[in-house]
């Protein structure tokens, strides 16, 4: 309503958008250059760098590792990660104040850190399935999403609507899955999304975690980039900011992009 | 019995997965670094004796402070703007800022080898103009990986304070130009301080991002610009010197813990509303 | 120094919609005028305006010989109390009303003493290092006022400053306001949708609906006076009555209600009567007695439920052309369902243009 910006402002406001969205415009550009190394502004035209990513099967198979972990991942760290945030507001007397920051650790240590502590004593010390450790390391990984986000939704839930389902008979456990969890669905949603996209893009954890034969598709293009510098990662950049824009999308139905502002 | 319970046993699950793959390992890790043979602190005496080294973790500090700088100076005039902007133009521009930040890392600083890479559009741009006779090499450079880094940075630093923006009520911003303050007077004595404990959140978290960041250093910077991240996956993946990574990491630990710890109290202190 | 504040002619528009439509106001040097009216009638849009938080479509705005039309908001020099106290969070109270006098570059030495000044003069001067966040509503509203004052304005404007108090505190807090005002004869405009609250603290009421004044006067005269059927409505009078004159004879006019009931009134007793009025009354402006014989001409009307009011009966009365709300007195009960006549009382009562 009430615009006192001073032009200047708004114009080197229109140019930091312009710069946060522009190089995600050259990698497309580079993606369908029809030439054997990276260049912008794009030389011809050609589709030829997608289906070479189909034709490198270290793609395919790293991306479907990516998206399993990054499906387990987020399902165990609800699971897991929701009964304690509902604890965490639920009995916040009975609890010490002291838990709650225990979740906060995995954001506080350094991913980093936090991979190559996991190789050194879980992998190599406890001889433990490279598979699994990569599994457990995206849990911790995005389980703060869990607790902090759904924790965030059960703080400005209502518990008495708790207690009057529980006097009209309903039991317990029932009465989480009828009442609570339908009250708190958008921080279950958020954290699913937050969760999800955090681990399909973390390289930090899975580097150290990533073994013969199982690798994720961010580690695969870091190795893919050592030795070529075709455009073929442009393009692979381009289907991963497709499924961005998807998750976008979903974000947008689901809560309103605003909500990230919060 | 088992109601009294009941609130340990939903936390036990959680509480065990840190426990286990977060406490003990970092622990160890840490712990690691002061059971050396030769004496409990030789691993740290290694570190800071060695010039390389203690060159990597200055280069990781500078790089990190003016990361943090250029970020917070850009995320706070681009949130200003938001905050006041009419709701259509403000979705525009929060999608503009929550693509690249939901884009993984390692897409967006290839973006940047692409950008100032040999054939890069800067190149080309220089080249075309005459402004350069042939390619400039601009990869494999502290600002090359500085100017990735903020690229990755900016967009959380907008959301960050474009929410504490919109929080400040407009009313109060109206008592302040209703009793006199011109409009830089209103943005250095309300705005600026009301804002402040979400910029500190913000800076610490662009400043420990950055100075444990491995994928944008790796890529922009390689072996030239190493940063604490490079060092600690070079030591541990290429030499396999355990003991000279657990000590990059716990020096990461460190700094990463101190500068929240008193960050946020300072954030907190600044909280105009914990009275 | 006391000033007139003048708005002229003065339009406004929310993106294309006509929120103001050609208002004209006059507050006299030192007076105290009220707009009034529910949400959406522009009393807000009108303070804004004058404070330069929205600039007019078309129209001035005068404070004494200055021009504020395209004035900014932080040079119209106006005492401006919030609805929601507006305090600085990050401010200590002191701080806050210190605000005002440091953006006038005064020192810090004079600035303390002023501040300490006002709050003493609104009884927190044991509260000035303290935050906002620690103080009651009623302290926040006395900060905020101390802040509009303490700048010495021409003009100080309220928007709503006692809504979010409860009941006894707003009562003391408009005795307040109205006791700080008059001492220092500062020129004020001041917004609420509260009658009781406009009435007690104003020299003079604007009552507004839809972009306009409605009538502005003295509270008396609105009170007991009201110009047109939506004053009329606004204050109190719930029965509003459309007649028709069908006869004149010397002082005595006989005229039709559009059912077809007829009433005699004397323009002696009523004042000049046109040819098509509105007749408007309170309930104890219709004086409901029995029917029947030697009883005087009125309205017939089926009697409804009947409430105690300590000084009277209410009834419901209900007749073809419409219901209305009659007193009758506690010496003679009347049973629901029976009949009886409603008349109007002269100097209860007004006679009002017709609604358009």
């Amino acid at each position: 309503m009430r615009t006192s910006l001073h032009p200047a402002l708004t114009i080197t406001a229109s140019l930091i958008f312009a710069i946060l969205v522009a190089p995600l415009f050259i990698i497309l550009g580079a993606a369908v250059s029809d030439t054997s190394y990276l260049t912008f502004p794009p030389q011809g035209f050609t589709l030829r760098w997608f289906t070479n990513i189909f034709e490198i099967s270290a793609f395919r198979t790293t991306a479907i590792t990516s998206l399993q972990i990054a499906m387990l991942g987020t399902a165990l760290a609800l699971l897991i990660g929701i009964p304690a945030a509902y604890a965490l507001n639920r009995f916040r007397i009975r609890l010490p104040s002291w838990l709650a920051n225990v979740f906060v650790l995995p954001i506080l240590v350094p991913e980093i850190v936090l991979g190559f502590s996991l190789l050194k004593s879980v992998t190599i010390s406890l001889g433990l399935p490279v598979f699994l450790v990569l599994l457990l390391g995206h849990a911790l990984l995005v389980l703060p999403y869990a607790v902090r986000v759904v924790g965030a939704s059960l703080a400005s839930f209502d518990f008495s609507i708790e207690e009057a389902a529980i006097s009209l008979g309903c039991p317990p456990l029932k009465t989480f899955f009828t009442v609570v969890l339908p009250n708190i669905s958008a921080g279950v949603i958020a954290a699913f999304i937050l969760a999800f996209i955090t681990s399909m893009n973390d390289v930090s954890v899975s580097l150290f975690l990533t073994g013969p034969g199982i690798s994720t598709l961010p580690i695969q293009i870091l190795a893919h980039m050592e030795q070529f510098f075709d455009p073929t990662i442009a393009s692979v950049s381009v289907l991963l900011m497709v499924l961005t824009v998807g998750v976008m999308a979903i974000v947008e139905a689901t809560l309103g992009l605003t909500f990230l502002t919060k | 019995m088992v109601k009294r319970l009941t609130p340990w046993i939903l936390v036990v699950p959680a509480s065990l997965l840190v426990l286990l793959l977060l406490i003990l390992p970092v622990g160890a890790t840490l712990l690691a670094t002061f059971a050396d043979a030769k004496g409990w602190a030789a691993p740290y005496l290694a570190f800071f004796n060695s010039g390389f080294r203690r060159t990597v973790l200055w280069r990781t500090v500078e790089v990190s402070l003016i990361t943090t700088v250029i970020s917070v100076v850009l995320g706070f005039i681009a949130a200003y703007v938001v905050a006041q902007m009419p709701g259509r133009l403000k979705s525009i521009m929060i999608i503009a800022a929550v693509f690249p930040l939901l884009t993984g890392v390692v897409v967006r600083s290839f973006a940047w080898l692409i950008l100032l890479g040999k054939n890069g559009i800067i190149n080309s741009a220089l080249l075309a103009l005459g402004v350069i006779a042939e390619p400039i090499s601009m990869l494999y450079t502290e600002g090359a990986v500085i100017a990735a880094m903020v690229y990755l940075f900016v967009p959380l630093m907008i959301l960050t304070l474009s929410g504490v923006l919109e929080g400040i009520p407009k009313d109060v911003l109206e008592a302040a130009s209703s009793l006199g303050a011109a409009p830089f007077a209103v943005f250095r004595q309300v705005i600026l301080p009301l804002a402040m404990p979400g910029l500190i959140v913000g800076a610490v978290l662009v400043f420990t991002g950055s100075f444990t960041s491995y994928a944008t250093p790796q890529l922009l910077g390689g072996e030239r610009q190493m940063m604490m991240g490079t060092l600690l996956y070079q030591r541990a993946m290429v030499t396999f010197d355990w003991t000279g990574a657990s000590t990059v990491a716990a020096i990461m630990v460190v700094v990463t813990i101190a500068i929240v710890l008193v960050m946020t109290r300072l954030a907190r202190r600044l909280n105009p509303l914990a009275a | 120094m006391t000033v007139s504040l003048t708005l002229d002619s003065v339009t406004a528009h929310y993106g294309s919609t006509q929120v103001l439509k050609d208002l004209s106001l006059a507050v006299a040097a030192g007076e105290l005028v009220s707009l009034l009216g529910s949400s959406g009638c522009g009393k807000t849009t009108t303070l804004r305006l004058v404070a330069g938080f929205l600039e007019p479509t078309s129209g001035s705005i005068r404070l004494g010989e200055r021009d504020l039309t395209r004035l900014p908001a932080h040079q119209r020099n106006i005492g401006l109390v919030f609805q929601n106290y507006a305090l600085f969070p990050h401010l200590s109270v002191r701080d806050n009303v210190a605000f005002g006098l440091k953006q006038r570059g005064l020192g810090a030495a004079e600035r303390l003493k002023k501040a300490d000044a006002m709050l003493e003069r609104v009884g927190l001067a044991s509260f000035a290092e303290r935050m906002p966040a620690a103080l009651s509503g009623g302290q926040k509203q006395r900060v905020a006022l101390a802040r509009a004052l303490v700048i010495e304005p021409p003009l100080l404007m309220f928007d709503e400053p006692l809504s979010n108090l409860d009941a006894k505190l707003r009562v003391d807090m408009r005795v307040e306001i109205r006791r700080l005002q008059r001492a220092n004869g500062t020129t004020s405009l001041y917004v609420t949708h509260d009658q009781e609250e406009a009435f007690s603290i104003s020299d003079r009421v604007a009552i507004m609906n839809a972009g306009r004044i409605m009538q502005l006067d003295r509270p008396e005269v609105l009170y007991q006076r009201p110009a047109n059927s939506f004053v009329a409505r606004f204050v109190g009078f719930e029965n509003l009555i459309p007649m028709r004159v069908s006869a004149r004879d010397g002082g005595a006019v006989t005229a039709q209600t559009d059912a077809g009931a007829t009433l005699t009134l004397s323009q002696d007793a009523f004042g000049a009567i046109p040819d098509r009025f509105v007749l408007a009354a309170r309930p104890d402006g219709l004086a409901v007695t029995r029917a029947g014989e030697g009883r005087p001409a009125g309205i017939p009307v089926t009697l409804g439920i009947r409430t105690y009011l300590g000084r009277a009966y209410q009834y419901q009365c209900s007749t073809p052309g419409g219901d209305y709300l009659g007193n009758g007195p506690l010496t003679e009960p009347l049973e629901p369902g029976s009949s009886a006549i409603l008349s109007p009382v002269p100097e209860q009562c007004c006679i009002l243009p017709p609604e358009d």
